[in-house]
């Protein structure tokens, strides 16, 4: 009896505003995977992400979390945000951040236990942010802010995660640190879905690639799937003829009001 | 023209004391005082941290159509049709902005700008349509008078005589603030810091929202008699911003309010009784002057780091 | 000018006039003061819409809330300072008042984290509550001649004196000098900051410029609009227009048009409503013909839209159907032309209830005809048999060919699986309008045949197949 899938899409379709963004991908992912998603910008990958995460409604076709809708499936889900999208004045320490990690455990009134703190600690160690503790999160670096949330998305004890962009702008050190906590989430079974942006480092980080645009041009194994054939049709040749009018769209010399 | 009375201490700081009539009445004064910046500090820490300071301005002012709509369908001005007639227009006005922003190409500052100054132009107008009727005037509309809260009448609650009415529901609207905000803190915290992280929880992030717009609504109908709409503004504001100079952690910045709660309303009463100016002013300029102070000499304020 | 102003104060109280000749008092420019208050609104109206223009495309909305708000204790000083309602004053005070809020405001942003939607709360609210404090001790001080300030608050078009009038023909002249000379920087500098300054653009004078147009244009308009909502003529004409247009020059022009329509409509229902204020009325003017415009929009208003959507709906079940058809008929090798409705059940995988109501639509628009005889055959379950109409089978070949060329061009061009394609009118829609389906036809080169071999009818192919009438 086949195990349910971590995460299974079939035939999505996403569109916006009469353009395909996303069309008719199929995907099915093992436990334990680690899978890096590659391809250029405007291509979908975040779309893809957004979708899974039931903050965007396919037009078409379907996502399924261990067997279940989004909408239930999201739940277990750790997602860890690209960088950009985060309030860094806000008055919240960096051990405020990661204990929001445990938030989904807890009931609507129930209070945070020693427990939560204990985990919360864990997971700073493990990112080597303990000492940051108490400080607030704008005073941190730009790694020191992507490894805070990567303690958060572990504080959430989830079985799949969803990471958007985590190596974009951020220090060696930190970069280091990110690749060998992914390695070890690996190993106790955790499966991994990883916006990437770097073409290069994508070999050596991701034991699978997903070649993403607009439709999936490829997945499997990063040795088959990493080949010049397939990222010059993932990257360039000739473009999708769609592609190319949303390119169009996006010089248009209108104010957009 | 003597603009400015003297500055005699005693006049200003005993006088209001002397008595006990007048401590009774004061003594009433200060604690609505007292309650307004107390809730409005707590609920304007969310909208400040929310970055939508100014929906708290918004939100004052959307309310005004609904209290001369109920007092219109009502024929009183009771408490119940109020807050009723408030808190509806409070909740449009909230889900009219949304609505704007996510479905038309307006922008969320157009969209704000459009709807509250609109719904309150309906207000404002109705009010003029009704001069003879209706016991609200725009004065105190625009910035209420609290020294006048000891005029309220007495609450009568299914038979029981509870008091200053005013006092009554302002009490009442911050202890249920109060509660709810201890109760639901994380829920708050969270929605406020990262909604997509509340949302990936399952949580109903979009009606965590709309009911922190409706607490503003109540807080607002019940803040309006003491200071007026457009003041509120200021006890939302002033205490989160002042409390940001002193602490990076949001409980202790929640905790700050209360205190400086006093500060405003002892400040702004004594202010008011030297220059006979409005009260509800008087306590938003000693806001603003406690924010100038905070601003300049705090660790983390202008003067020190200027050096 | 005083007697014209005092005339314009007359006006107001006039009892003994009803409604109708009010109106028409208005209407025919009779009265040199309501003359000026005719010009006054429309050029006030038309200041307001233009330097709204750039309010908010630049996201400065709230920012002109916050300025109409600060000026309230310039005013208060501006009377103090001159015993009396002395226009000059005041307006001189509220342009102080105005600059001195954009300073706190520039301090707060550059020497403090305070957020920038919070300085302008701290900023309105502080201001405000200065000039209130000073207008409530005015009132106990006892001025005399201190009405000419409420008016202030919430604007009193009959109040408009020639002085003001000059006020605001040189606020317009100002703010149309500043956009006509500056038109390309200011486009390109709230376009892509960044990019004009680094070719050399101003970037950050033409800001402070707009702001120094806005605060005057704030002022100008306090005797109109009042303090309150002064910021509302700044953005809802604006706005309306933006739902129109979307190119800077119709747009400085509409808002600008809509500016002046508001200006007047609101003095002219004041003028009719005794001793009603300008400003809420000006700002329910504005309001309405936003709504209107968002709903009734030929093209983009909502209303339409939903009446649009609906009828795509329609369309759509409409071309699935056709299209259906005609895969039967082809699967017939283009022999049969009858099709029974528990075929077409087969092919969509739909109820017999939902097919009827399918083959129904298709004979309503004339799509297709039901045969009138129907084949009796024992124990068969009775069913419905139609043909298409000439003019549904050109409609059915021209959908099919649309799909079978996106079809090609997927599997060619983008790689997918034969069997993975849509079967669904619905998706394809969604995807691709008409112009890009021609633009694939041309990349492919107008092919004959689809992935799977079969036809794609080409216009000169479409002709009508010889319906068999079944008599």
């Amino acid at each position: 009896m086949a195990r349910v899938l971590p995460i299974e899409i079939h035939d999505l379709t996403v569109s916006y505003q009469k353009k395909p963004v996303l069309y008719g991908v199929d995907l099915e992912i093992q436990e334990g995977s680690l899978v890096g998603i590659l391809g250029p910008n405007g291509a979908g990958k975040s779309t893809l992400v957004k979708t899974i995460m039931n903050m965007i409604r396919p037009n078409g076709g379907y996502v399924k979390i261990f067997g279940k809708d989004p909408k239930i499936g999201m739940k277990q889900i750790g997602y860890v945000p690209q960088r950009e999208s985060v309030d860094w004045e806000f008055p919240v320490t960096v051990m405020d951040v990661v204990l929001m990690g445990r938030y989904g455990h807890l009931g609507w009134l129930s209070r945070v236990t020693k427990y939560d703190r204990q985990k919360a600690s864990e997971c700073l160690e493990q990112v080597n942010m303990l000492p940051y503790a108490g400080r607030q999160i704008g005073n941190l670096s730009g790694g020191q802010q992507q490894r805070v949330f990567l303690a958060r998305a572990l504080a959430q004890e989830s079985s799949v995660y969803l990471m958007d962009e985590p190596f974009a702008g951020v220090d060696a050190v930190t970069e280091k640190t990110i690749v060998s906590i992914m390695q070890n989430m690996k190993k106790e079974g955790k499966t991994l879905l990883v916006v990437h942006h770097d073409l290069s480092s994508a070999k050596e980080y991701f034991d699978q690639l997903l070649l993403l645009n607009m439709r999936k041009v490829a997945f499997g194994p990063t040795s088959k799937v990493y080949t010049h054939e397939l990222l010059q049709k993932t990257y360039g040749g000739r473009l999708a003829v769609l592609s190319e009018m949303a390119t169009e769209m996006a010089k248009s010399p209108e104010l957009e009001l | 023209m003597n603009f400015f009375p003297v500055f005699d201490l005693n006049t200003i700081f005993l006088v209001p004391w002397s008595t006990d009539q007048l401590v009774q009445w004061n003594g009433q004064v200060i604690l609505m005082g007292l309650l307004v910046c107390w809730t409005n500090g707590i609920l304007g820490s969310f909208i400040v941290v929310r970055r939508m300071a100014l929906m708290g301005d918004a939100i004052s002012h959307g309310i005004l159509p609904g209290l001369v709509i109920s007092f219109l369908i009502f024929g009183s001005l009771e408490i119940g049709p109020m807050l009723i007639g408030a808190c509806s227009a409070g909740l449009a006005c909230s889900f009219c902005i949304e609505w704007l922003r996510s479905h038309t190409p307006i922008r969320q500052d157009a969209s704000m700008a459009i709807v509250f100054t609109s719904f309150f132009a309906v207000g404002v107008t109705l009010i003029n349509l009704q001069t003879d009727h209706l016991d609200l005037d725009t004065g105190c509309i625009l910035y209420g008078e609290i020294g006048l809260t000891p005029l309220s009448p007495d609450l009568l609650f299914m038979g029981l005589n509870c008091g200053n009415r005013s006092i009554c529901l302002m009490g009442t609207v911050c202890v249920f603030v109060l509660l709810i905000v201890s109760l639901s803190y994380r829920q708050l915290l969270l929605t406020s810091f990262d909604p997509t992280l509340a949302h990936s929880y399952g949580w109903p992030v979009k009606l965590i929202h709309l009911g922190l717009m409706f607490l503003l609504a109540l807080s607002t109908v019940a803040s309006m008699e003491a200071v007026g709409v457009i003041l509120v503004v200021a006890m939302l504001v002033f205490p989160c911003v002042t409390a940001s100079f002193f602490s990076e952690r949001l409980p202790i910045i929640l905790l700050i309010t209360f205190p400086l709660g006093i500060l405003y309303t002892f400040g702004g009463f004594h202010l008011a009784h030297w220059l006979d100016c409005s009260i509800a002013a008087a306590m938003a300029i000693a806001a603003t002057i406690i924010f100038i102070i905070a601003c300049a000499l705090s660790p983390r304020g202008i003067l020190l780091r200027l050096k | 000018m005083a007697t014209v102003f005092l005339q314009a104060e007359q006006i107001v109280t006039q009892d003994e006039f009803d409604l109708v000749d009010r109106a028409q008092r208005f209407l025919l420019l009779k009265d040199e003061s309501v003359q000026i208050v005719v010009f006054g609104s429309v050029l006030m109206g038309m200041s307001c819409g233009l330097i709204g223009s750039y309010v908010v495309t630049r996201k400065l909305s709230l920012f002109g809330d916050t300025l109409s708000h600060a000026v309230l204790p310039g005013i208060a000083v501006g009377f103090i300072w001159s015993g009396e309602k002395n226009n000059i004053s005041l307006l001189v005070g509220a342009t102080i008042a105005g600059l001195l809020g954009i300073s706190c405001l520039s301090i707060l942003r550059k020497f403090t984290k305070v957020q920038d939607d919070s300085s302008l709360g701290i900023v309105l609210s502080a201001f405000y509550a200065v000039g209130i404090c000073l207008l409530t001790r005015i009132q106990k001080v006892g001025y005399s001649d201190q009405s000419g300030l409420d008016s202030f608050m919430f604007g009193q078009a009959s109040a408009l004196s020639s002085d003001d009038l000059i006020g605001i023909i040189i606020v317009l002249l100002l703010i149309s000098l500043f956009i006509v000379i500056n038109y390309r920087e200011l486009l390109i500098s709230g376009f892509d900051p960044g990019f004009s300054r680094s070719i050399g653009i101003p970037t950050e004078s033409l800001q402070y410029g707009l702001w120094a147009l806005i605060t005057f244009c704030v002022i100008s308009s306090l005797q109109m609009v009042g303090v309150i909502l002064a910021s509302a003529l700044l953005v809802i004409p604006a706005a309306t227009a933006s739902l129109l247009v979307k190119r800077m020059r119709s747009y400085l022009i509409l808002a600008c048009l809509l500016g002046a329509v508001a200006g007047l409509g609101g003095a002219f229902l004041s003028f009719l409503g005794e001793r009603l204020p300008t400003g809420p009325l000006i700002v329910i003017v504005s309001g309405a013909l936003f709504t209107v415009i968002l709903f009734l929009h030929p093209q983009k208003g909502l209303l339409i839209k939903w009446i649009i959507s609906r009828s795509e709906n329609v369309r759509i079940a409409r071309e699935n159907s056709l299209k259906a058809a005609f895969q039967i008929i082809e699967g017939k090798s283009f022999e049969d032309t009858l099709i029974s409705s528990q075929e077409m059940m087969r092919k969509r995988g739909m109820s017999s209830a939902t097919i009827e109501g399918e083959i129904e639509n298709l004979c309503k628009a004339g799509l297709a005809s039901k045969a009138l005889h129907q084949v009796s055959e024992i124990k068969l379950p009775r069913q419905t048999r139609f043909t298409l109409t000439p003019s549904g089978w050109e409609y059915a070949c021209r959908i099919v060919r649309n799909h079978r060329l996106w079809e090609l061009y997927l599997t060619n061009e983008a790689q997918y699986a034969p069997d993975h394609v849509h079967e669904d009118a619905e998706k394809i829609e969604h995807m691709i309008g008409e112009e890009t389906v021609r633009q694939i036809e041309r990349l492919l080169k107008n092919p004959r045949r689809d992935p799977h071999g079969k036809l794609i009818p080409s216009i000169t192919d479409i002709q009508p197949v010889a319906i068999s009438q079944e008599t």
